[in-house]
């Protein structure tokens, strides 16, 4: 190895590592930036229309002054309904796909296919909801609009689900069915109290990603300026009450829909938040 | 040692294994009960797809009888006349989703490669967890700030820039063209590009993760640079994982509906300027849909959806295939 | 351990005998993942052109003692050496050490096999391009000479595009071999190389680090006492993160002076 010769090529290597570490460095801090941008301006803003208001008053109409409380009992009704829809077909579908059919083509094929329903569009979602069931009614509803987001929770469901049975050992599974136990008290008694706490974040996960949804409410549940407990009309939302307030005219309804922004950002960051713990506490299985 | 060990007396033994017949005969009844409710749940998922496909064709049959193939090449957007064409909603999206991808990757890899390789080992966890958070920011949230902080910035510090600065350079001067609106198609490129970085980078990084250790080491260990190991080592290893990843990205920047339809402008056109306003396919729908009158209307926008729909399920499906190739990979 | 034992050891280690040179000397080294002190005390000479072994019970440190060596451990946080490690007289411990240039001088060969995701020929050449800057010609010839000094020439000139992870485990050992001599450095450390690999590929390698030895200075890890005995000149045995003895290969499997040492080479434990 010739000295001189090498040392001027560990010089234009070291030079290389440099200049490769610092691009890294400034992606990580450009992108990193925006994000936490994007994040003060939302609380900034939306924090400037935060009063008991929103949480007790109707939407106003334009110029008119009021809150969000509809919209927010609104977007809590269709989360319940879409959870309790989509929770136990994504759970039966998950256990089927980790307990009866772990070796099964069928299982291959449905893994596949739900993994591509979670990054779906959900606009199409909204579509698919609005011919089968909109349509067929002859108006809007809350029913649709649960639909449409039960649509969007099941994979995330039938995923977590299928992960979570997955990592219980199958030394557990053949401990019981040992003692002659038939396979559905096995599953139900202990694979899914192993993995309880893990199915219960998935559910959570499920719920932030609808939190927010938009698309797939506009053309289901539609939008309601009244609070209604009617599920077979439509039914306000936090995210289309933004969706409409923010691309008006009026100053008032702009103000609103930043502070119906923060209040969806901040449930959505505290149930991933949440969600992480549990998954945390949950890892000494 | 002699404890009296009773034995069961015989005819109570009959009767014993009389009851667990019974019960073990019910027991088989619930687990087959139990089986075909599981397997049809998970049946009920292919259905889904089936259906969502089924029901976008039926719904969109009207437009394609009225407009065949013509649909896709035709610009027209006319409810009055009822003509309408593809060209353009497929047009932004394909750009839009494009602009995203060629900012986005190379920042997300660079955020993934700082967080693997050089962030210091304390603040890893933190940031860590912060970029998985924000991914998981609704994209309303993004389509808001767009439009009421980043396009007036943009229009104001930035667009002219561009407009002024490439007034001169062939080609460059007509894609940059003016006037600066704030909102079009660039700035919803951009906005797209935000929303997926957090998303890219945390594939790429679980990823890297799948590098055995012994490997980096053997590179070190010849006395490569830290650049060099990523470049030679990591990069090669994990690069059908990484497409998967920007695969993914990109299939969720093309299925994006409110970060793009607040910022996109809305206009029917196809111009050479990024910088003008245009229209996405889930902007068109989500703009559109509630008001459009007359079935061939609607069923131009359901024509639209499964168009969206058949484009995002091929590049999920391939970005699926390369992923699952790198899952097996990790587990040899 | 004696004290007077103990001086004698430190005496012994502290001047070579005759016609041996020192080429990596360690002194007073300790080594700690965070409180817990792996290494305590270790002091051991590896001679040039000689083949030593280390040799002991799992867990006893002697794959960290060669980590320590070329700085491996410096990848990842919570470790610490401290102590020297001279390298022909420098430290190699002490912060100004350029870790790369170090790691030219100081190869490595790990347990499992670990092809560059490359072809064969880019396996080697890689590292050769990292440092020179050769014609063509030339770095066939490195390529081809590395691969001769690997053993694995005649099994692979044929087909120098494949991937290097075409090859069985046994011959992607040998690649990794034929890799670290490529750079041409000055060590070799072989930490347990045969272990997942076959009886024949195992007789391969070990004839292979005969050959070597005359060109290049070899610590080997290796919990096949056998493999010791066969390979190597001189055999350090270490027990719980301590130099338990050193001395030539012959002397510690014949008449060792430790009866911990005695105990482990007849296999009252292991």
């Amino acid at each position: 190895m010739a000295l001189p010769q090498v040392m001027r090529r560990y010089a234009g290597r070291r030079r290389s590592n440099f200049i490769a570490t610092a691009l890294s460095i400034g992606a990580a801090g450009f992108g990193l930036t925006w994000l936490f941008l994007i994040l003060t301006v939302l609380v900034i803003k939306g924090v400037g229309g935060l009063n008991l208001a929103v949480f007790t008053e109707m939407t106003p109409p334009p110029g008119g002054t009021g809150g969000l409380l509809n919209a927010i009992v609104g977007s809590l009704i269709l989360t319940v309904l879409a959870v309790l829809f989509g929770t136990p077909l994504g759970i039966l579908a998950g256990t089927y796909m980790a307990e009866y059919g772990r070796y099964a083509k069928l299982t291959m094929v449905v893994r596949f296919i739900n993994d591509i329903l979670l990054s779906a569009p959900s606009i199409v979602v909204g579509l698919f909801v609005y011919e089968i069931m909109v349509a067929q009614m002859g108006h809007f509803s809350a029913w649709a609009g649960a639909v449409a987001l039960a649509m969007l929770v099941i994979p995330v469901v039938v995923r977590t689900t299928e992960d979570m049975l997955l990592l219980v050992p199958n030394t557990l599974r053949e401990a019981s069915s040992a003692l002659g136990l038939p396979r559905w008290i096995v599953i139900r008694d202990v694979a899914y109290r192993a993995a309880r706490a893990g199915m219960i974040t998935g559910v959570l996960l499920a719920v932030a990603r609808i939190t927010g949804e938009t698309a797939p409410l506009l053309f289901t549940a539609l939008n309601n300026q009244f609070f209604s407990w009617n599920f077979n009309a439509p039914m306000s939302s936090l995210p289309v009450v933004i969706f409409q307030f923010a691309l008006s005219p009026y100053e008032d309804w702009q103000q609103l829909a930043w502070t119906g922004a923060l209040l969806i950002t901040a449930t959505v960051l505290g149930l991933s938040i949440l969600a992480r713990t549990l998954a945390s506490k949950m890892v000494p299985l | 040692m002699d404890m009296a060990l009773q034995s069961v007396p015989v005819a109570d033994l009959a009767k014993e294994r009389a009851d667990r017949t019974r019960v073990l005969r019910r027991f088989r009844l619930g687990d087959s009960t139990f089986r075909i409710m599981t397997q049809c749940s998970a049946i009920a998922v292919l259905v889904l797809l089936a259906g969502v496909i089924l029901s976008l064709v039926i719904g969109s049959l009207p437009a394609w009888k009225a407009f065949g193939f013509g649909f896709f090449t035709s610009e027209s957007w006319n409810p009055v006349t009822e003509k309408f064409g593809a060209a353009p909603a497929i047009y932004g999206t394909l750009l839009t989703s494009f602009l995203a991808m060629l900012i986005g990757v190379p920042v997300s890899l660079g955020i993934a490669i700082f967080l693997t390789e050089i962030c210091p080992e304390r603040l890893r966890r933190p940031i860590g967890i912060a970029v998985e958070l924000l991914a998981g920011i609704p994209s309303i949230i993004y389509g808001i700030w767009g439009l009421f902080v980043f396009a007036p910035w943009f229009q104001v510090h930035v667009q002219p820039l561009f407009i002024d600065g490439f007034a001169n350079i062939p080609v460059l001067n007509q894609l940059f063209a003016g006037p600066p609106y704030g909102i079009g198609m660039l700035t919803a490129g951009l906005i797209l590009a935000v929303m997926v970085l957090p998303f890219i980078t945390s594939i790429t990084r679980e990823v890297f993760e799948t590098v055995p250790p012994v490997l980096k080491e053997a590179a070190y260990g010849i006395g490569c640079t830290r650049w060099e190991v990523m470049r030679r080592v990591v990069i090669p290893y994990t690069r059908v994982g990484i497409i998967g990843g920007v695969m993914l990205g990109l299939g969720r920047a093309l299925g994006e509906t409110m970060a793009v339809t607040f910022v996109i402008g809305n206009a029917h056109r196809i111009v050479p300027s990024i910088l003008a306003p245009g229209t996405t396919i889930s902007a068109t729908i989500a703009n559109e849909f509630t008001e459009a009158v007359g079935d061939l209307y609607t069923s131009s926008l359901v024509a639209l959806g499964l168009i969206l729909f058949i484009i995002t399920f091929i590049v999920l499906a391939a970005a699926r295939l390369m992923l699952m190739r790198i899952e097996k990979k990790a587990g040899t | 351990m004696s004290l007077a034992i103990q001086t004698e050891l430190k005496e012994k280690a502290a001047t070579p005998a005759e016609g041996l040179v020192d080429k990596v000397t360690v002194r007073h080294l300790n080594f700690y993942y965070g409180q817990y002190r792996a290494l305590a005390d270790i002091n051991v000479n590896l001679y040039l052109n000689k083949v030593t072994a280390f040799i002991g019970p799992s867990g006893c440190g002697k794959s960290t003692l060669l980590r320590i060596i070329n700085r491996i451990y410096d990848l990842y946080p919570n470790q610490r050496a401290d102590g020297e490690v001279l390298l022909d007289g420098t430290n190699v411990l002490s912060p100004k050490q350029d870790l790369n240039l170090l790691r030219a001088k100081v190869g490595m060969v790990f347990q499992k096999p670990t092809p560059f995701p490359m072809t064969i020929y880019d396996n080697i050449a890689f590292g050769v391009r990292l440092y020179e800057q050769l014609p063509k010609a030339d770095l066939d010839a490195r390529v081809e000479d590395s691969l001769r000094r690997g053993a694995l020439w005649d099994e692979v000139k044929d087909k120098l595009d494949a991937s290097g992870l075409s090859l069985s485990g046994g011959q992607q050992q040998r690649l990794c071999i034929a890799r670290t001599v490529a750079i041409r450095p000055e060590v070799i450390l072989l930490d347990e190389p045969c272990s997942a690999l076959d009886p024949i590929s195992t007789a391969k390698i070990e004839e292979l680090i005969d050959v070597l030895k005359r060109d290049y200075t070899i610590a080997i890890v290796t919990h096949n006492m056998q493999q010791a005995a066969r390979t190597s000149d001189y055999t350090a045995f270490m027990y719980l993160g301590e130099l338990v003895e050193f001395d030539n290969t012959t002397q510690i499997f014949t008449n060792p002076r430790m009866e911990r040492t005695q105990d482990y080479i007849t296999g009252r434990f292991g």
